[in-house]
């Protein structure tokens, strides 16, 4: 079978929402750990942000990611509307099946994952817009990307739509972590329902890391901390 | 202490025809009646009422050939986990209760009329290859490979599944996987299906798709109806097995 | 007409392999010119399907389910028999050969019995090499158990699937040869009649059940595998579609009917609760191992059973029976469960019923063990009852189950008519007047996967068979005659429904046809079924039309011929006067009720040839001949 034939089918394309799914699960892994050296202050913070920008290779990574990205949304995107065309007519009443069978993993995250699909790429396309192509201040000669984060986090309704893009991206793992293991076709009697726990618990952290960030800066902006 | 029910029946006179819920009133209904005797009852009433019968399937009537399969209030297969339409007993009701029958609804499951539909896409998926090819005559002896006992089960296990397609029915994608992994898994377990391992995942995986069927969005929501309660570990277990198949190993 | 058994000479061990090399060959470059016909995707007809399209000859396949993997067979649970001596306790072919024809009472062809048992064993090894997933030991071997009271294990099973897991063998074999491209399915088809050129089977007419179009397809040869009668009944464990009408059809164009009044009746099945019920469901025999069967001593006793104590209990079958006591034979449990209830003594709302008690076991080997064993039955009947078998005795009944009878056959399955081959439940052959336990899943996959390959090439090689075309005359007549039926039945519109006629017909068979039966009886029978037959045709009424997905019309002409068929049950039973296995004449009983052979007088096949509607048939008579296996009394005591 050629890759490319596989690539198309169902399951070959589940397997790579399942990739790109976790690489980009990766991604925010390392995108938080640099994030949180704002704590760490003005310098640590744009020295780290500067030394990232200044490397060549970012074009090459920053082409990447993107591609990984697109492919995700494209191929949830496609799956989606082949999903709905699977079946044409609805049904008159529809309950969960969860109802009589605890056995379903059926939750309100993975019935909205399209939803908050949606809206993280809304969401990623504002962040981009705000701080990749927004105001660029200097300090000692390197873009002070502090001090945009600062002044953009002093607004509360910038905080209040940031945690509720973080909610939205843990509810996607909450579902999507458990999701790409199956899909991937890790299916182990003791590992799996640990496995399951463990998106869960990765989910919860990497959404904690991302929630204290606005948080903290609000607080220090209005001079709090 | 006899009950009686109101019925929201999916009725419809063909394949190409418009269909719409109608409602019945099913009265003298016995606790101890399955549901399918309670709707010999209704369709025998509407037999002497001059009026058309609903059309619906079913042979066994113990939960094993796979015939029968409708959408009882929302669930495919009706209340009962691990259990078929033809299992659900009347007492699972209460007097006064309005039930919706729908058929399972898919668009590689055409309804033909009412609440019978057509799965005939199950059978070429089996055809597509879910078997082990041997010919009659060819067989060494039964005992000439032993097989662990869990490796058995496990395979039988999977080969339960009936073919109902209550799978595809619950399924908000109307997916096959789970009904395709069963025979995967059924026969990539045992050694003699090792041999076409590979190429069985990749032509049934192929044909699965070619009928219409959606793909999986691992909710679990088919191994909550199966009346055979199969694993969607068999699921995963495709999805290896078609990995493995791509990458050429 | 003389019916020739077409059994070869020589000792009986030979005579298969004698047989198969006397057989014609058809060159493998010839096969995909020969069209065989095959009616019924059960065990019978999938694995011959699968086989003969293996052979590569071009196969068409009908059956009237949406999957071939639905037919009946799917519902066997408890296994399937093979002389394979794996528990080294003694079994041989020989062995399976002496059971089966004692078991059947001394009314089964010897030589067709020893075959059985002689591939018996490459059953296994080809249900095996497909995949079939067969209970296993730890050490990886497989499993077996003794069923039905044999002293020896023999049964292999697929947990309580095993009907199931054999028929999914097959169809996987089938749907590879639909892939391949050598057979053809047709689902949903019914076949309405049997199509004879020049003395020969050379098509069938069937209805396509979703279009209602009348089909006509042509071939060189027709095996017709459309299972058993035992709806004739009504209430049954068989699956509600099963039908005799393709059986009767072809029994109406020539082929011979042989020895319908042995049917059997399972004594443990869940009880009728209701006029409502559509059908039986058994429960395992298995179950008798550990319950205590009985009922209270003084008719009309109505109290619970936990109130009633043991010194008013009658454990029956261990009173009558020392040495067997609850493991008496199907037939003998039966007729006993039918004798107390006459005297008032059955239990349940019905009075038609007895206890099967598991009180003792549980006491005595602990709730858990009784879990392992029957948990699933225990479940299932739970479901079914609304009663917990651990706390109150399960209620049985018995419940007709199978059908010995058939059309007949001759030693290669080929019918009175040339080309028309009958397999599985659908012929006569292999059971005489009882069946055993696991040896019909044996009998229908032997049929297929390992008698007809050769007898129908045998058949093929040795005849001509010129080309028919559908059109051809035959063809139209079967069409306009199954067509002219179809209107007929819808044109009566009466005030009967076509379940009210097969309740009608069922309860006939089952009061005078059923576990006991006599003259006075059987005479009234024929009486009743005639005058229901009548009230049929002029008071049924069948909704819908017929170019339509209809189940009420493929219904009412199941019913219309159920109502032919009855009569020769009838008639069958009355002239066999005698009673054996299954047959139980009340006029022919041992002094302490036990059933009287008549072996001087009764030992033949009863085959019957079809002379009209309402006509007595012809009775032709096939002597039973036994060489190696001596007729005795069978005894339980
Ligand atoms: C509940 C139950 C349990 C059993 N358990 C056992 C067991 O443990 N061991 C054992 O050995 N036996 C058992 N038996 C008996 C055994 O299952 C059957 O005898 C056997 O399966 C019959 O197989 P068959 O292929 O002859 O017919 P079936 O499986 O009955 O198949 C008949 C086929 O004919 C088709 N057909 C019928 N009429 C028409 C028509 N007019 N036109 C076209 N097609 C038609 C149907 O579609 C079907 O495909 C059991 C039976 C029952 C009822
Ligand atoms: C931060 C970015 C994202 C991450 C980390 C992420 C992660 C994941 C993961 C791990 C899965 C599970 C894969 C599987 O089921 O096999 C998944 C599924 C999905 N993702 Fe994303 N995703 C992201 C962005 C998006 C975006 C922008 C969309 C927009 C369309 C989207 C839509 C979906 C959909 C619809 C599914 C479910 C697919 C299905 O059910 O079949 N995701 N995602
Ligand atoms: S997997 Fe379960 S639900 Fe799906 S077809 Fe098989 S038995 Fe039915
Ligand atoms: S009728 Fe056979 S499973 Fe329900």
């Amino acid at each position: 079978m050629r890759l490319q034939q596989a690539s198309a089918s169902s399951i070959g394309s589940k397997i790579l929402v399942a990739l790109t799914g976790l690489a980009l699960f990766v991604f925010l892994i390392g995108h938080l750990a640099g994030n949180l050296l704002f704590l760490a202050g003005p310098e640590a913070f744009n020295q780290y942000a500067h030394a990232l920008i200044g490397n060549p290779l970012v074009y090459v990574a920053e082409v990447g990611l993107l591609s990984v990205f697109l492919l995700h949304v494209a191929k949830t995107v496609a799956g989606v509307l082949a999903n709905r065309s699977a079946r044409p007519t609805a049904y008159a009443t529809r309950r969960w099946a969860k109802a009589k069978n605890p056995r379903s993993r059926k939750s309100l995250a993975s019935t909205t994952m399209i939803v908050t699909g949606v809206f993280t790429a809304l969401f990623v396309a504002t962040h981009l817009a705000t701080f990749k192509f927004g105001t660029v201040y200097e300090a000692a000669g390197i873009r002070d990307l502090y001090r945009l984060q600062l002044e953009i986090f002093s607004a509360p309704g910038y905080v209040v739509f940031y945690l509720v893009a973080m909610g939205v991206i843990l509810f996607h793992l909450w579902h999507g972590l458990s999701s790409a293991a199956q899909s991937l076709g890790v299916d182990h009697p003791q590992w799996t329902p640990r496995l399951l726990v463990l998106g869960r618990v990765l989910s919860v952290a990497i959404a904690g890391g991302f929630f204290l960030i606005p948080i903290y800066t609000f607080l220090l902006s209005r001079g709090v901390l | 202490m006899a009950m009686t029910v109101t019925l929201k029946v999916w009725r419809q006179a063909g394949p190409a025809a418009p269909g719409r819920l109608e409602t019945y009133t099913a009265t003298n209904v016995h606790p101890d009646m399955s549901f399918l005797e309670m709707l010999d009852v209704v369709n025998e009433d509407l037999i002497r009422a001059g009026q058309d019968p609903i059309a619906f399937d079913s042979d066994c009537r113990e939960g094993i050939c796979g015939s029968c399969g409708l959408v009882i209030n929302g669930i495919p297969h009706g209340p009962d986990a691990g259990a078929t339409t033809c299992q659900v007993h009347m007492r699972r009701f209460r007097n006064g209760d309005t039930i919706t029958i729908e058929p399972f609804r898919a668009r590689a499951f055409p309804v033909l009329k009412d609440l019978v539909v057509d799965r005939g896409a199950f059978d070429r998926i089996i055809a597509a290859g879910g078997y082990v090819s041997m010919n009659v005559g060819g067989a060494p002896d039964a005992n000439a490979v032993p097989i662990p006992k869990d490796v058995a089960d496990r395979a039988m296990d999977n080969a339960q599944c009936i073919g109902c397609g209550a799978c595809v029915a619950v399924c908000k994608n109307a997916a096959a996987h789970l009904f395709t992994s069963a025979k995967i898994a059924h026969l990539g377990l045992l050694p003699q299906g090792e041999a076409e391992r590979g190429r069985r995942v990749v032509q049934m995986v192929e044909q699965m798709d070619a009928e219409g069927f959606g793909s999986c969005s691992n909710e679990g929501e088919c191994e909550a109806v199966c009346p055979k309660q199969i694993s969607i570990a068999s699921i995963a277990r495709m999805n290896r097995d078609y990995l493995k198949a791509a990458l050429g190993k | 007409m003389t019916l020739d058994s077409r059994v070869p000479g020589g000792p009986i061990a030979e005579k298969w392999d004698r047989r198969k090399f006397e057989n014609k060959l058809v060159n493998p470059a010839n096969r995909r010119k020969y069209e065989i016909i095959v009616v019924g995707t059960g065990l019978a007809g999938a694995s011959a399907a699968a086989s003969l399209g293996e052979l590569g000859y071009k196969v068409k396949l009908f059956g009237i389910h949406d999957s071939p993997r639905r037919a009946h067979s799917i519902a066997a649970q408890g296994g399937i028999n093979a002389a394979k001596n794996y528990r080294n306790d003694g079994d041989s072919i020989y062995r399976l050969f002496y059971d089966t024809v004692k078991g059947g009472d001394y009314r089964a062809r010897e030589a067709n019995v020893y075959r059985l048992a002689q591939v018996s064993v490459d059953i296994i090894d080809q249900c095996v090499a497909q995949g079939v997933p067969f209970a296993r030991e730890y050490g990886g071997l497989l499993d077996n158990r003794s069923f039905g009271g044999a002293q020896v294990s023999r049964t292999f099973y697929a947990r309580g699937q095993t009907g199931q897991q054999l028929l999914l063998g097959a169809y996987q074999s089938l749907m590879r040869q639909v892939d391949a491209g050598t057979v053809d399915l047709y689902p949903r088809r019914e076949m309405l009649d049997l199509v004879v050129v020049g003395g020969q089977a050379r098509g069938i007419v069937c209805r396509h059940l979703v279009t209602g179009e009348l089909e006509s397809h042509a071939g060189q040869a027709v095996l017709l595998c459309s299972g058993g009668y035992g709806t004739v009944f009504y209430l049954s464990t068989n699956a509600v579609n099963s039908n005799v009408t393709a059986a009767w059809r072809a029994h109406k164009r020539g082929a011979f009917f042989a020895n319908p009044c042995f049917t059997q009746i399972h004594p443990t099945c869940i009880p009728v609760s209701g006029d409502h019920q559509s059908k039986l469901t058994l429960m395992s025999e298995s179950l008798r191992n550990d319950g205590r069967v009985w009922v209270p001593k003084a008719p009309g006793d109505k109290r619970p059973p936990a109130q009633i104590p043991d010194a008013d209990r009658d454990y029956y079958l261990e009173r009558r029976y020392p040495s067997f006591g609850n493991l008496v034979p199907r037939d003998v449990a039966s007729r006993a469960a039918k004798a107390v209830c006459d005297e008032g003594r059955g239990v349940g709302e019905t009075g038609l019923s007895v206890y099967l008690d598991f009180a003792d076991a549980i006491r005595r080997l602990g709730a858990d063990t009784i879990t392992a064993r029957y948990g699933n039955l225990f479940d299932m009947y739970k479901r079914i009852t609304d009663e917990d078998p651990y706390q109150v005795p399960m209620r049985i009944y018995p419940a007709v189950h199978y059908t010995m009878g058939g059309l007949w056959v001759d030693y290669t399955l080929l019918s009175t008519i040339p080309g028309l081959f009958v397999l599985g439940e659908a012929n006569f052959s292999d059971h005489g007047a009882n069946r055993l336990g696991a040896s019909a899943l044996m009998q229908g996959l032997a049929d297929g996967y390992f008698v007809a390959p050769y007898t129908v090439a045998n058949y093929l090689g040795g005849t001509a068979t010129p080309p028919v075309s559908p059109e051809h005359d035959a063809f139209k007549e079967a069409r306009a005659a199954s067509q002219a039926r179809i209107d007929q039945v819808l044109a009566v519109k009466g005030s009967r429904t076509i379940r009210q006629f097969h309740r009608a017909i069922g309860a006939i068979c089952w009061d005078y046809v059923g576990m006991s039966r006599n003259e006075e009886g059987l005479q009234k029978a024929v009486t009743e079924i005639r005058r229901l037959r009548e009230a049929f045709w002029q008071d049924v009424s069948v909704p819908g039309d017929r170019n339509n997905l209809n189940p009420a019309l493929d219904y009412a002409g199941r019913v219309a011929d159920y109502l032919e068929f009855a009569e020769l049950l009838a008639l069958d039973a009355l002239e066999r006067r005698e009673s054996c296995g299954g047959h139980f004449r009340e006029e022919f009983q041992t002094p302490d009720g036990e059933a009287l052979r008549r072996d001087d007088q009764f030992s033949y096949v009863a085959a019957w040839e079809f002379q009209g509607v309402g006509a007595r048939p012809a009775l032709h008579k096939e002597p039973l001949v036994f060489e190696e296996v001596h007729p005795s009394q069978r005894s339980y005591k």
